[in-house]
């Protein structure tokens, strides 16, 4: 409340909104908890607040706004729309308040995604200035998982390495951890000779098989779980992988790849100069790279006070290309955002529906403000 | 004088252990004279009383500060019991109810030997499946805290499971599971296998007390009961 009676003083948020050409959305407050227990994972029962309605469904406040927005666009079945809204999400905390104010855009069935991208990124930065924050007080950092997709497939790393990666981008921990055990040679896995033998032969059917057999008289074979041949594939490409020394140069070239750090302007030469280095093309997601980049100087923002960081992104799966914060500088998260394409079918959009949006930290951003002033 | 209350569970071959236990160490605990009372005395002492209690109780009364110690099992009190390692001591192991907490997945899935490989089943699985990795288990905090904080695994979800957990992969039910094993046969027999590093928890009873200090009849009752640990300490 503090928060959002200090801002009525600056500007109000649902003007800004509408300033921004949002259409203003309400959902509410008590949501089915399923959904963002399916998106995000179980770590977040923790921190949601659970309840449960007469018949047992498990209901929860909500912890955030995309999904509830993207719900509410599937239920209204209606054309590509803007979204704002400003309202409390509620998390579990050990200390301190568990309500907080948000407000932010969701794009939601744009097809010139390169312009929304760089609409969405533009909007949650002028939305933060027109709280009260200077634009020399913030920092943007931007990534993309397409581009790190296309880099690991131009290096062409096995199929386990590139799954491997792939689960660990956007945690520079993991990461780490990750490209650390790949620089090792990966044991050859433990398989019963009837595996062992049609696998060290690449026999795939046979691998099934066998496979297909012990699942038959585990009982696990019509569970609607993973098959004989998901267990296959992963089985050979570790198969694969162990007889294959790690190269190196490949796990250096990535290494070196994961640290560019520039402004976002430099990003496109800092990659064609990568890429060259390391001899392999990736020309298709830097100049889409770029495109954005030219998209968003269009809209008058200045490349320069932007940063792209290579590995910066999240692991959650349906984020699907850019993602971005804003930051104070001290490093508090501001706001975040991203494209997620892959949410709204998910969710069960009947058709591909792209998305793409942010949320900001109204407290957040009125202490920033108020330390400021 | 106060008197301090030592909780031991109510039934079964823990309580048995636990009072042998605690007669070696010279607490001769006599049973109520009523068999339905909960409240039991101590030989030829004035200053302590011993109350039986289920042994998940007994975490849940060692938080809540109502006793001032307990015997009962690890992997009850971890998971029954947030922040149990600031809240709680662990006074002395007492080397009886071996028990682990473990992840294990079915045998045929050959591919999946580590944490780790688990997770890249994990992240796929959705794409693959339309649904989430499921996983059968009554211990949701230690699962949570494993596959999570431990190794970075969020895309899962936990199907509550109350008894018969090791059937949830053939029923349909789960894809995996979390549970307590002691000799492994039930797995075997259910063709499940133990991940390399799937080993949550190695649990035993433990006598446990709030952090800080106890009352002077249980910590010296945490002295002769120390002991104990290395003469039964487990062969495996």
């Amino acid at each position: 409340m503090n928060a959002h009676r200090s801002f009525a003083a600056r500007a109000d948020i649902e003007t800004i909104l509408a300033e921004l050409g949002a259409a203003r959305i309400d959902v509410p407050v008590l949501q089915p908890a399923d959904p963002f227990l399916d998106m995000a994972g179980e770590e977040l029962r923790r921190r949601i607040f659970v309840t449960q309605s007469e018949t047992g469904e498990a209901l929860c406040l909500r912890p955030e706004f995309t999904i509830p927005v993207c719900m509410a666009h599937l239920t209204a079945q209606s054309g590509p729309a803007r979204h704002g809204y400003v309202g409390t999400v509620f998390r579990q905390r050990r200390a301190g308040s568990s309500e907080f104010l948000q407000a932010g855009i969701e794009d939601i069935g744009a097809a010139g995604t390169l312009d929304a991208d760089a609409r969405s990124v533009d909007d949650a930065v002028a939305m933060i200035g027109r709280l009260g924050v200077a634009h020399s007080a913030i920092e943007v950092i931007v990534g993309d998982q397409t581009v790190f997709d296309a880099v690991l497939a131009a290096l062409g790393l096995p199929a386990g390495w590139r799954l491997a990666l792939a689960h660990a981008f956007g945690s520079d921990a993991a990461l780490a951890a990750t490209l650390d055990r790949l620089s090792r040679p990966a044991p050859m896995p433990d398989m019963p000779g009837a595996i062992a033998e049609p696998a060290l032969d690449g026999d795939q059917a046979g691998v099934e098989r066998a496979i297909g057999s012990a699942m038959d008289a585990a009982g696990l074979s019509e569970t609607g779980g993973r098959t004989a041949a998901d267990i296959a594939r992963r089985l050979l490409a570790k198969v694969e992988a162990a007889r294959l020394a790690p190269d190196p140069a490949l796990l250096e070239a990535l290494g070196r790849f994961l640290a560019i750090n520039v402004l976002l302007k430099d990003a496109p030469a800092a990659m064609t100069e990568w890429s060259a280095a390391a001899g392999v093309d990736i020309a298709e997601a830097v100049s889409a790279l770029a495109a954005r980049t030219d998209a968003l100087a269009a809209r008058g923002r200045d490349p320069q006070a932007i940063t792209y960081r290579a590995s910066f992104g999240r692991r959650l799966d349906y984020y699907t290309g850019l993602v971005f914060e804003v930051r104070a500088r001290n490093g508090t998260v501001l706001a975040g955002g991203g494209r997620y394409d892959r949410l709204l079918p998910l969710l069960g959009a009947p058709a591909p529906t792209p998305g793409v949006g942010f949320s900001v930290w109204l407290d957040r951003v009125a202490e920033t403000a108020g330390r400021a002033s | 004088m106060s008197i301090a209350t030592l909780a031991v569970p109510s039934k079964g071959r823990l309580r048995e252990t636990a009072l042998e236990r605690l007669a070696e160490a010279g607490w001769d605990v006599v049973p109520p004279a009523d068999a339905r009372s909960y409240r039991a005395t101590v030989r030829g002492r004035d200053d302590v009383e011993v109350a039986f209690l289920s042994a998940s109780e007994i975490a849940r009364e060692l938080g809540a500060g109502r006793i001032d110690a307990g015997i009962t099992g690890e992997d009850l009190v971890r998971e029954g019991l947030a922040d149990s390692e600031d809240r709680l001591e662990c006074a002395a192991r007492l080397g009886f109810g071996h028990a682990d907490v473990v992840v294990a997945v079915p045998e045929a899935w050959f591919d999946v030997e580590t944490m780790a490989d688990l997770g890249e089943v994990a992240a796929g699985f959705r794409a693959r499946h339309g649904r989430r990795l499921r996983i059968a288990t009554k211990y949701w905090r230690l699962t949570q805290r494993h596959f999570s904080q431990e190794h970075g695994i969020q895309l899962y979800r936990i199907i509550e499971s109350l008894g018969a957990t090791e059937g949830a992969p053939a029923a349909g039910q789960a894809d995996i599971i979390v549970d307590i094993t002691s000799t492994g046969s039930t797995l075997r027999a259910n063709r499940l296998k133990i991940l390399s590093d799937g080993v949550i928890l190695r649990s035993e009873a433990c006598l446990f007390t709030a952090s800080g200090s106890a009352p002077a009849p249980i910590a010296d009752l945490s002295r002769r009961l120390a002991p104990a640990q290395k003469k039964a300490a487990p062969s495996h």
